[in-house]
């Protein structure tokens, strides 16, 4: 469950910060109704959300292919 | 409870739910914390993205959102003109529009893309607005296009009949009579001339 040093629990780990971010910012675009807000939300909340998303996908991914990699290993050592 | 009170509270359980994660992500190892991760770190944040988006785009129809800019302030105070030739005074007061989405309602193209649109040209007047110099006058790119004004007018009795509106109805729906520029109604907002002018305050 290895990817270049960094194990799926950092990959959470980032993933959830930068959602818990990307919510918070989120949550003070919320409060007032001005073009600013609207791009607060737009670029900074849904840039932070959304990598925060890729993040956790890349992170099955990978974590999925070094499983199947740590299999094969093991069946060649057999 | 309110589409903000609902979007409130689906951002809050969001942030609840990624904090346990963020504390402690060995959770993930069973099978329930995998669905919690799933949840927590795609499902939940893809709807706050989406709320979110279908939030804002709503309020950015709003009369208060637009002249919430320092340049459109004198535009906002031109609806309150105490006199009926003003026609966006007209509109607003009479409530031709309505008065929560009045700048909205008469410059939106009203096409599939047109919200999107507005947002882009929203966005390109808040790059001018905060990072270069606005125009001392704004005026609309391409102009006004009567199509904005048929989108309500078009069809209504007292507009078609009207003797005016009737001889010329093909050169207004082809555009190549503007409503607002070629004589007729062409005092819009006047926002540079307003200074003198008497204003309606509502109930009064």
């Amino acid at each position: 469950m290895k990817f270049g040093g960094l194990g799926i629990r950092t990959f959470i780990r980032i993933a959830s910060g930068l959602i818990i971010l990307g919510a918070v910012v989120e949550l003070v675009s919320l409060r007032w109704v001005h073009p600013l807000a609207f791009v607060l939300f737009a670029f900074v909340a849904v840039s932070l959300i959304g990598l925060g998303i890729l993040i956790y996908l890349a992170s099955l991914v990978l974590a999925v292919s070094t499983a199947g990699e740590n299999g094969r290993n093991a069946k060649a050592g057999n | 409870m309110g589409s903000t009170g609902i979007l409130v509270t689906l951002i809050v359980v969001t942030i609840a739910l990624t904090t346990v994660l963020l504390m402690r992500p060995s959770i993930t190892a069973g099978t329930t914390g995998k669905i919690l991760a799933f949840v927590a770190l795609c499902v939940l944040p893809a709807l706050c993205i989406e709320a979110g988006m279908s939030t804002h785009m709503q309020r950015s129809e709003q009369t208060q959102f637009c002249i919430s800019c320092h340049s459109m302030t004198t535009h906002g105070q031109s609806l309150y003109v105490d006199d009926p030739t003003y026609l966006a005074a007209q509109h607003f007061q009479n409530h031709r529009v309505s008065p929560d989405m009045a700048c909205y309602a008469c410059h939106t193209d009203y096409t599939i893309y047109g919200p999107f649109k507005d947002k882009l040209q929203g966005v390109k007047r808040i790059y001018i607005q905060y990072l270069s110099t606005p125009p001392a006058v704004i005026h609309i790119n391409g102009g006004y296009s009567n199509l904005q004004c048929l989108h309500c007018h078009a069809g209504a009795r007292n507009f078609e009949e009207n003797p005016v509106h009737r001889p010329m109805m093909d050169s207004l729906t082809s555009n190549q009579v503007s409503c607002i520029s070629s004589g007729c109604h062409d005092t819009v907002h006047n926002a540079s001339g307003l200074a003198h002018l008497k204003m309606w305050r509502p109930g009064q």
